[in-house]
């Protein structure tokens, strides 16, 4: 369709929708996407649980500009294709603020269509450089960075002194990318990294994969990727005794883990955004969670919260509900988010933002080790 | 000795893994064997087992009962007769109305059946991955002067015993019984045994039946080997099982056996030596390799085409 009768439309819809219904303020359409369904539905569960949140604050503030926020949300399954079809359909529902995707594999060809598209979206999640990495105009993200998470993991395995390290992966985008940042990071500090090696996502068996962990004698055993692999591998390892410490990144930090590892989950070491859910300034929204008794200490419930904030707070600062325009004001403002001050560089990423160790227990608590 | 002690314990996984494939496997071949079809639906069987011994084990734990082989022998049970009912309904529904027509629309029947059953157990189910308890803990170690010891757990035992005794009562089954006979007489030629008497259509419907309680064993043997379950758990056990079923010749017993404990035993060896990245890389190209050498798998009989 061409841009004038594109208009034209618009403006005849418009129109009819105003005579028809009288009361219409035209909405501001959020849309979230991320995974509802699928292995790792419960990260969807945070950022979802976490944008409604504050879609339903901010409306109860007044909304923006005087008008209301409306949520709109999709399904990608964590599955690059499926979120290739969310995001064109995103274009053809005329939605043009995301709050998403989660999996940076999924965010990654979404972001391609959004930046063609003129929509912006904010990743609550996604962690792989990459997803910034291409001068995108529209592309932003309320967390850090693999090459931020991965030294940090890196140099707690490296201060424990460790003899023989092995890193294991999933070969998607998130797990390969963490795990090579974190042997780069042992490998500048001089430690032998004894097997690196990928595993298939939705893979069960790994009999053979901790046999060969066994017999490289490791002592430690890093873990790029999502939990339903790890939890099996912490499982399978038990059972045949393998005696090493293993450590992974926030994608295997929720409580599945603990249904799947049982007490073979005792003692893995997490990194983690810090618990939002803990600072002092965060009371409030911590007990407006409560009250809908929902869990706001999930990894991303708080970012995918301060995502919505960031998009509502730009249109106000660019008086303006022009994706670019709201870009621009992101880029050139100061926030003030449950997630802590907001300010973004050229890319679009934070300028700064810090992750921490924790040890992971049975129960599915946590502490933090550093 | 540390080599070797190595070499065995990952053919000990190849093995376990194999055996449970070769039970998935069987279900293929005879269901080929006997009307020509693949019953994509299996591996979807195959999982639907999983959840229900788990939903029965569950259950069981809750009400407090605590004597292990009751629990097991219970579970298996209502795995059993779930899945089989289910293997039994699924003909009815999905293969009996199109059998006879064209090739293609049986095949899109059995994909259909798989897509919905594997959205059934995501609705009803949840997507989550679910835990399985950890009911038979420890094993045998072996170890040498070296660092590395080789263990043999129990619960590997268990499943090669039950493939073991699973694939002798089948065998027996086939060889010795009347409906055994019959079973051999349908897929020889399905015409000339419905005129001799032979009830065609109670025979397809056992033969979808004893598929089906074999992948239940299987489920809960895997499950339970395993540590969890998902929705999409039997896709892939199926496409490794239907891989074992080719290899071996489709339509052959024997052969399943022997594919699923090759197909087994590569992987293992493959993740052992070289990479667990290159594990499918390596199953896989050794189908195409017998495929292309041995179009009718190891053990498959060439078929001579009726004029």
């Amino acid at each position: 369709m061409t841009t004038p009768l594109k208009k034209l439309v618009t403006a005849v819809s418009t129109t009819v929708a105003l005579m028809g219904a009288g009361y219409a303020t035209a909405d501001i359409q959020i849309g979230i996407a991320g995974p509802m369904t699928g292995p790792v539905a419960q990260y969807g569960d945070m950022q979802f649980s976490g944008a409604r949140m504050a879609i339903e604050r901010i409306n109860a503030n007044g909304g923006v500009m005087g008008e209301k926020l409306v949520a709109v949300e999709y399904d990608d399954v964590c599955d690059p294709k499926q979120a290739v079809t969310v995001a064109n359909r995103l274009v053809n529902d005329g939605v043009k603020f995301v709050i998403g995707h989660l999996c940076s594999s999924s965010t990654q060809p979404a972001s391609d269509i959004y930046e063609d598209e003129g929509i912006l979206m904010i990743t609550p999640a996604s962690t792989s450089p990459e997803v910034t990495e291409r001068g995108y105009e529209l592309v932003f993200r309320t967390i850090g960075l693999d090459s931020m998470q991965g030294p940090v993991a890196g140099n707690y395995i490296a201060s424990q002194n460790p003899e023989r390290v092995a890193i294991i992966h999933d070969k998607q985008q998130y797990g390969e990318g963490i795990a090579t940042a974190v042997r780069d990071t042992l490998k500048d500090k001089g430690i032998e990294i004894a097997m690196f090696e990928g595993v298939t996502a939705g893979d069960k068996d790994f009999s053979s994969l901790v046999t060969k962990l066994k017999q490289a004698n490791v002592d430690y055993v890093y873990f790029g990727g999502y939990h339903p692999e790890l939890g099996l591998i912490l499982r399978q390892a038990r059972q045949a005794d393998l005696d090493a410490k293993f450590m992974g990144p926030e994608g295997v930090g929720n409580k599945d883990i603990n249904t799947i590892a049982g007490e073979a989950a005792e003692g893995l070491l997490v990194t983690l955004p810090p618990s939002f859910d803990e600072k002092a300034e965060n009371q409030d929204l911590v007990k407006a969670f409560e009250a809908k008794s929902e869990d706001p200490s999930g990894p991303f419930v708080l970012t995918s919260y301060a995502a919505v904030q960031l998009v509502a707070e730009g249109i106000e600062a660019a008086e303006s509900k022009d994706p670019f325009d709201v870009a621009a004001a992101l880029r050139s403002g100061t926030f003030e988010t449950p997630i802590g001050t907001v300010e973004y560089d050229k890319a679009g990423d934070m300028k700064s933002f810090e992750f921490v160790v924790y040890e992971w227990h049975s129960d599915g608590s946590k502490t933090p080790v550093n | 000795m540390q080599d070797l002690l190595y070499f065995s314990q990952q053919l000990i996984n190849g093995l376990t893994i194999g055996s449970a494939y070769a039970l998935i496997a069987i279900g293929y071949t005879m269901v080929y064997g006997i009307i020509g079809m693949i019953n994509f639906a299996h591996g979807e069987i195959y999982m639907i087992g999983a959840y229900t011994a788990l939903i029965a084990i569950t259950g069981l734990t809750a009400l407090g009962l605590a004597w292990l082989p009751l629990i097991l022998i219970v579970a298996l049970l209502c795995a059993i007769i779930v899945s089989s009912s289910m293997g039994w309904a699924v003909e009815r529904v999905a293969y009996r109305p199109v059998r006879g027509r064209h090739r293609l629309i049986p095949l899109i029947s059995a994909i259909g059946m798989s897509i919905f059953l594997q959205n059934y157990v995501h609705l009803a189910q949840g997507s989550r991955n679910v835990g399985f308890p950890a009911l038979i803990e420890g094993g045998f170690n072996f170890s040498a002067d070296g660092a590395f010891e080789m263990s043999l757990s129990y619960m590997q035992i268990t499943i090669f015993v039950t493939t073991l005794i699973c694939m002798t009562a089948l065998s027996l089954f086939i060889s010795r019984s009347r409906t055994g006979r019959a079973c051999r007489a349908v897929s020889q030629d399905l015409g000339m045994a419905s005129l001799l008497g032979i009830d065609t259509n109670r025979i397809i419907s056992a033969t979808f039946v004893i598929g089906a309680a074999l992948a239940a064993v299987a489920g809960l043997l895997l499950g339970m080997y395993y540590g969890s379950v998902d929705p999409l758990f039997g896709f892939i056990a199926g496409l490794k099982a239907f891989t074992a079923a080719v290899l071996g010749g489709i339509g052959s017993i024997p052969g399943a056996m022997l594919g699923g404990l090759i197909l087994g035993v590569s992987e293992s060896m493959t993740s052992g030596y070289l990479s667990g990245e290159y594990k499918d890389v390596v199953s896989f190209g050794l189908l195409i390799l017998i495929l292309l050498f041995k179009p009718t798998g190891l053990l498959g009989k060439p078929e001579v085409e009726k004029i």
